[in-house]
C-alpha cells in the first residue's frame, strides 16, 4: 500500500513538474502583462509535434530537438505578442482574453492542419527503470523533472539577475513608473512572451514524451496550468512550482485509487475546492 | 421620431419571422433557421453573463448537455411530457448553476473564464464517461419531439419543421424579452455597473456577488432551454455537441453580433450557424477561420456588428436629410 502510494506519488511528481513548467510560462505572462494567454496550451502542442517531427524526420535526438522547438516556439511567441495583444494592451482586459481564445482555435487548427489529427508519442532514449526499494523508478520521469529543474533554475536567474530582468520585474510592479524610467515596454513584453512560450513548447514535447499529444490536448493543458495558478496564488513562481506539483500527485493519486476516467475531474474539482477555502491560492497572501 | 421607428422595425422583424416558414420552403433552409434560433437563446444568455456583466463564461455548452440531457432522460426513461420536462431543464439547470457558480464567482475576471471552462471539461468527461445514464458516446437516439396541443379543435403538431419554428420561435423571443426586461430593470443597471467598475459597484453598497450570481444562473438557465429544443429537435443525443469548443463558439456570437446589445446574440447566432454552411468548402480550414475572425473582430471592431451597423444606419440617415433639408 505504501509502495503503491509512493509510485503514484513519484509519477505525479513528473506530470506535476510539467503542470509547473505549463504554469510557469503562464504565471509570468499574467503577473507581468495581464493577459490570460490561454493560448499557451495549444503553443505548447506545437512545441511537442515540432520536437516529435525533429526527432522522427531529422533524426536528431531528445534533447536538441527540444531546444530547436523552444527557439521555434520563442519566435511564434514573438509574433503573437506583436499581431495579437499588443493591439488591445490599452482596450479592456475582456478584449485580450477573446483574442487569447481566438489564438487557441487557430493554434488548434493550425495544429491539426500541418501534423494530423493522430496521436503522438515522441520516442527517447531513456527507456531504463530503476527499482528503488520496490519503486520503479522510470529514467524519462526523472529526465522530465530535472528539465523542469533546470528551466525554472535559468527562469529565475534570468528574472533576478540580470538587466532584462530587473525592466521585467519594474513593469511587473508599476508599468507607468518603469515607462517613466526609460523602460522600453514593448521590448519586455516581447522577452516575456518569447520565453513563455520557449517554455511551452519545452513543456510540450515534455508532455509528448511522458504521454501523448493529440488534438485537444493543449486546451486541458491550458487550463490545468490556469488550476495550478489558482491553487498556488496567482503571479507567484513558487506558487505555480508548489501548485504544480501538488496537482500532478493529487491526480496522479486519483488516477491510482479512484478511477484513471474522472481524474481530470479530480484534478478540478481540488481547483474548486481551493477557491471555495483559499481564493488567494495556496501560497498567495491574503489581502 | 427614434422610438417610433424603432417599434417599427420590431414589428416589421416579428411579421417576417412568423411570414418565414411559408417564404422558405426548402426544407435545408428552415432547419438551419430552427437551429439559429435555439442559438439565440444560447447566446443571449452568454450576452447576460459575457456582454452586460463583463464576465467571460465558458461553460455555455456545459449547461447546454446539462439541460438537453435533464430533459431527454426524463422523457426517454421515465416517459415524462416533453412540454414539462422543456420547464423543468431550465430550472434543473438554473440549480446547478447556482451550485457551481458560487464558489466560481469568488475569482474575478480571466480566473472565473478559466474556471468555468473547467467545469465546462467536467460537464463534458461526465456525459462521456458514465454511460450506465447517458448512453456514452453512442448517445441516446430516438429523443421525441413535443406532443401535439389542440385548442378548440385546432391541432397545432410539433412533429414536423414548422411547427417546431413557431416552438423555437417563441423560445428566442422569450429569451430576448427575458434579457430585455433584465436589462431595463435595476438589476440591469447594476450588472453593467459591474462590468464598468466593479469595486466602485461594491463600494456604493452593491453586493456584486449576489447579481453576479444572478447573471450567471439566468444565462446558464437560458443555455439548458436551448440544449432541452436542441435534442428534442435533433431526436438524438450524445456529448459531441457540448464541448468547449462550442462554449466558444457562443462567445464568437456575442462578440460578433455586438456584446452588451439586445439584437447582437441574434444576428452573432444567425452567423455563427450560417457561416460554416458557407465556409463548408474551406471545412479543413474552418478553425483557423473561426479564430482568425474572432481574432480581427475583437481588434477592429470590438463592439461587433449590431453598433456597427447603427452607426452606419445613422450616417446614412444624417447624410440624407443634408441632401434633402
Amino acid at each position: 500500500m505504501i509502495v503503491e502510494i509512493l509510485q503514484q506519488m513519484l509519477n505525479g511528481l513528473a506530470i506535476g513538474s510539467v503542470y509547473t513548467l505549463i504554469a510557469l510560462g503562464l504565471t509570468v505572462v499574467f503577473g507581468i502583462l495581464g493577459i490570460a494567454h490561454f493560448a499557451h496550451g495549444s503553443v505548447a502542442m506545437s512545441g511537442g509535434y515540432l520536437t516529435f517531427v525533429f526527432t522522427e524526420r531529422l533524426g536528431m535526438s531528445f534533447f536538441p530537438a527540444m531546444a530547436m522547438a523552444m527557439l521555434a516556439g520563442a519566435v511564434v511567441g514573438l509574433l503573437i505578442e506583436r499581431l495579437a495583444y499588443r493591439p488591445v494592451r490599452d482596450a479592456p482586459h475582456i478584449n485580450a482574453f477573446i483574442i487569447a481564445l481566438g489564438l487557441t482555435m487557430m493554434i488548434e487548427g493550425i495544429n491539426l492542419l500541418v501534423f494530423g489529427a493522430d496521436q503522438v508519442v515522441i520516442q527517447t532514449p531513456y527507456r531504463g527503470v530503476f527499482d528503488v526499494g520496490g519503486i520503479a523508478v522510470a529514467e524519462l520521469r526523472l529526465q522530465v523533472i530535472m528539465t523542469t529543474v533546470v528551466l525554472i533554475g535559468v527562469i529565475a536567474y534570468l528574472i533576478s539577475r540580470t538587466k532584462t530582468g530587473k525592466s521585467i520585474r519594474a513593469v511587473a510592479q508599476n508599468r507607468p513608473a518603469a515607462v517613466l524610467m526609460g523602460v522600453n515596454v514593448n521590448q519586455v513584453s516581447a522577452v516575456v512572451f518569447s520565453v513563455s512560450s520557449a517554455l511551452g513548447a519545452a513543456a510540450g514535447a515534455l508532455v509528448g514524451a511522458l504521454l501523448a499529444i493529440a488534438p485537444g490536448v493543449g486546451e486541458g493543458l491550458a487550463v490545468k496550468g490556469f488550476a495550478v495558478l489558482i491553487l498556488g496564488g496567482l503571479g507567484s513562481i513558487p506558487g505555480a512550482i508548489v501548485g504544480g506539483l501538488v496537482l500532478g500527485v493529487s491526480e496522479s493519486l486519483a488516477a491510482g485509487f479512484i478511477s484513471s476516467a474522472y481524474k481530470d475531474v479530480i484534478a478540478f474539482l481540488v481547483m474548486i475546492f481551493v477557491l471555495l477555502f483559499r481564493p488567494e491560492g495556496l501560497l498567495g497572501k491574503r489581502s | 421620431m427614434r422610438p417610433s421607428l424603432q417599434s417599427f422595425g420590431i414589428a416589421g422583424l416579428v411579421v417576417a419571422a412568423l411570414c418565414l416558414p411559408w417564404v422558405v420552403t426548402v426544407p435545408y433552409f428552415l432547419q438551419l433557421i430552427i437551429l439559429a434560433l435555439i442559438w439565440v437563446v444560447l447566446a443571449q444568455g452568454q450576452n447576460l453573463i459575457q456582454g452586460f456583466t463583463g464576465y467571460v463564461s465558458i461553460a455555455q455548452a456545459g449547461f447546454m448537455g446539462v439541460g438537453a440531457y435533464c430533459s431527454t432522460l426524463l422523457t426517454v426513461k421515465l416517459g415524462w411530457s416533453v412540454w414539462l420536462t422543456l420547464g423543468i431543464a431550465p430550472l434543473f439547470t438554473a440549480f446547478f448553476a447556482v451550485l457551481v457558480g458560487y464558489p466560481s464567482l469568488r475569482v474575478k475576471g480571466h480566473y472565473f473564464a478559466i474556471v468555468t471552462l473547467a467545469y465546462n471539461m467536467v460537464i463534458y468527461i461526465i456525459l462521456f464517461t458514465y454511460a450506465a445514464l447517458t448512453g456514452g458516446e453512442a448517445g441516446i437516439s430516438s429523443v421525441p419531439r413535443p406532443a401535439d396541443i389542440s385548442i378548440g379543435g385546432v391541432v397545432l403538431s410539433f412533429s414536423g419543421r414548422i411547427g417546431y419554428y413557431y416552438l423555437v420561435l417563441a423560445a428566442a423571443g422569450l429569451a430576448t424579452l427575458i434579457c430585455a426586461l433584465i436589462l431595463h430593470s435595476r438589476v440591469g443597471r447594476i450588472l453593467v455597473a459591474i462590468r464598468q467598475n466593479e469595486t466602485l459597484t461594491e463600494a456604493i453598497g452593491v453586493s456584486a456577488w449576489r447579481y453576479k450570481l444572478f447573471a450567471f444562473v439566468v444565462s446558464a438557465s437560458l443555455a439548458g432551454l436551448a440544449g432541452a429544443l436542441y435534442a428534442h429537435f435533433i431526436g438524438f443525443l450524445n456529448p459531441d455537441p457540448f464541448g468547449v469548443d462550442q462554449s466558444l463558439n457562443a462567445i464568437l456570437a456575442v462578440i460578433l453580433g455586438g456584446s452588451g446589445t439586445l439584437m447582437g446574440p441574434v444576428v452573432g447566432a444567425f452567423a455563427v450557424v450560417f457561416l460554416p454552411e458557407y465556409l463548408r468548402v474551406a471545412e479543413t480550414y474552418r478553425l483557423v477561420m473561426y479564430g482568425l475572425i474572432l481574432v480581427v473582430a475583437t481588434i477592429f471592431m470590438p463592439r461587433g456588428l449590431v453598433p456597427l451597423a447603427a452607426q452606419l444606419g445613422q450616417r446614412l440617415v444624417a447624410a440624407f436629410r443634408k441632401t434633402n433639408g
